[in-house]
């Protein structure tokens, strides 16, 4: 079986088994569940129409997802050389591209369980509006080239850092700057700096494509620059994660 | 030669950390890697396992360049290193299982259970290896490093956290390996127990060079000076006693005597007891292994 798919099916297994894994799913879980029960009380009281409350919820998906996905990056291999599990792999006729790349593919897994652990929650929100669908195609798409983007930055990081935590607080600190859109008010958005952030940021391009779609149904050919911008993210952080694979000796 | 380093140098962070490393091997040979921490004896596993470019020297395993052919000799040794850590949250055949894919030897339930049984780890291997202790870590890095049947064993000690009975269990799998395979063992060690019990040939490192080497039989004979405790119940004096036998000190009827050169120990005995000398008791003292090791590393502390 090919080094690579069997790596990624460890790391899959390590998600969706480990008691590490769990933990961390259930919290997702836990702020999905308590931001959903807000947003469909905001929609019954009609503070909020239905299209806000699914883009809001597209986004959380995506950051959370993103979050993850940090987290499981940085541990992946710095967290690997600490316990002292890495050594063996290194041992083994697998090449540290394989390896890499099979960490990649656990990135792949955690974000389809993100994913799939999100539609419920979106479905809850967005089940009475119109663009539930194309809002489960975008956030399939732009979250999968955003969120993945995160993990391989992380993952990356992780090859070049000895140690979890200092792999863990940059890749913190990338997640938090680039997210800020989330926080970020309309009026800052709209400054030139806001616009200039906007039009290279990763998260930006995928909430103004969620906006776009579900809050004013405009169609595919709309999104193409946002779609260039967070695909040049998961190709570039790709790239930097394998350029990192020098680093992975011992 | 199934190893062979020559003059092997290596130069980390600007530091050199080894600087004239030599160890040749032989299918079947089991050789104990000595050295005091810090000495190299990891770096120059690392250096083997094609992990770190050697700055210069001649460095073959198996009749390849590791670094070259790293895949090539992954496929055909096992290592068990210092640091061997695991996935906790997997039982122990299902890790075997898992990692026998990577090493391109895929095993069965049925196989992994063979294995773990080789090495004692036995009757827990669908339990976490998380709630392992330490010896059975160990252990399960035994049978790990065996996966893929290796012509070339190396093992950063081995029987660290093993009982007594464990170690033995250890030591007859590693004798089995090597007289019945032919597998060649490259024993990094702190415990000369299992120097003196396994190893057939010996290397013993100190700052980074090889200070000794060569088959444990004929760096034991060459031993300078062995020192003896006789038992001399009457009183006597040492004043006539054969050329090459000094007493270094008495004690009551005990004297502590060493024998010096090359020569055969019960030739001097019977030259002693033909002098007239009543010796009831011979008991040799330290000598072996031990002296061995501290004479090697003295002697490279001190240049």
């Amino acid at each position: 079986m090919n080094p690579v798919w069997w790596i990624a099916r460890k790391e899959s297994g390590e998600i969706l088994v480990s008691g590490r894994g769990l933990a961390w799913l259930f919290a997702l879980s836990l702020v999905m569940s308590v931001l959903s029960l807000l947003l469909v009380s905001n929609t019954e009281l009609s503070l909020l129409d239905n299209a806000q409350v699914v883009y809001m919820v597209m986004g959380t998906i995506t950051a959370l997802g993103a979050l993850f996905a940090v987290v499981l990056g940085a541990d992946a291999v710095a967290g690997e050389r600490e316990r002292g599990s890495l050594m063996p792999l290194l041992l083994t006729s697998v090449t540290p591209s394989e390896i890499v790349s099979g960490k990649m593919g656990g990135q792949a897994a955690g974000w389809t369980v993100m994913y799939l652990l999100g539609l419920p929650y979106l479905w809850a929100v967005g089940s009475s509006g119109q663009n539930l669908l194309q809002a489960i195609a975008y956030l399939a798409l732009f979250g999968t080239l955003t969120v993945l983007g995160f993990g391989f930055f992380a993952l990356g990081l992780s090859a070049r850092f000895r140690s979890v935590r200092t792999a863990l607080l940059t890749s913190l600190i990338a997640w938090m700057l680039l997210a800020s859109p989330l926080l970020l008010g309309p009026g800052l958005r709209q400054s030139a700096v806001g616009k200039w952030f906007d039009a290279v940021n990763p998260f930006s391009a995928s909430l103004n494509a969620f906006d776009s779609v579900v809050i004013d149904s405009q169609p595919f050919a709309v999104q193409a620059g946002r779609l260039a911008v967070a695909l040049a993210w998961l190709v570039l952080t790709a790239w930097y994660a394998m350029r990192s694979v020098r680093k992975l000796e011992l | 030669m199934i190893v062979e380093i020559h003059d092997l140098r290596l130069v980390l962070g600007g530091q050199p950390v080894l600087n004239g490393v030599d160890l040749t091997m032989r299918a079947g040979d089991i050789y104990g890697f000595l050295g005091p921490n810090g000495a190299g004896k990891s770096t120059t596993i690392s250096v083997l396992a094609g992990l770190r470019p050697p700055a210069s020297g001649k460095v073959e395993v198996l009749g390849r360049d590791p670094v070259a052919e790293r895949a090539w000799i992954h496929r055909r040794i096992g290592v068990l290193s210092e640091q061997s850590g695991f996935y906790e949250w997997m039982g122990a055949a299902e890790y075997l299982k898992w990692f026998s894919g990577l090493s391109g030897k895929r095993i069965e339930e049925a196989e992994a259970a063979l294995r773990l049984r080789r090495v004692g780890l036995d009757g827990r291997n669908r339990a976490p290896i998380g709630t392992y202790s330490r010896g059975m870590k160990q252990r399960l890095g035994l049978a790990r490093a065996l996966l893929n049947d290796p012509e070339l064993l190396i093992l950063d000690e081995p029987t660290n956290g093993l009982d007594p009975r464990g170690r033995r269990e250890i030591h007859d799998v590693l004798l089995e390996m090597s007289v019945n395979d032919g597998v060649g063992i490259l024993l990094c060690t702190h415990l000369l127990d299992d120097v003196d019990r396994l190893c057939t040939h010996l290397g013993i490192l100190s700052r980074g060079k090889t200070a000794m080497e060569g088959p444990v039989a004929d760096l034991l004979a060459g031993q300078r000076a062995a020192r003896y405790r006789l038992r001399v119940p009457a009183p006597e004096s040492a004043a006539n006693l054969p050329a090459g036998i000094r007493v270094a000190s008495m004690s009551g009827e005990w004297w502590h005597v060493e024998l010096s050169g090359a020569g055969d120990p019960a030739a001097a005995w019977r030259e002693l007891l033909d002098s007239g000398l009543r010796v009831e008791e011979i008991h040799q003292e330290g000598g072996g292994l031990e002296e061995l090791y501290l004479a090697a590393t003295e002697t490279r502390e001190a240049v």
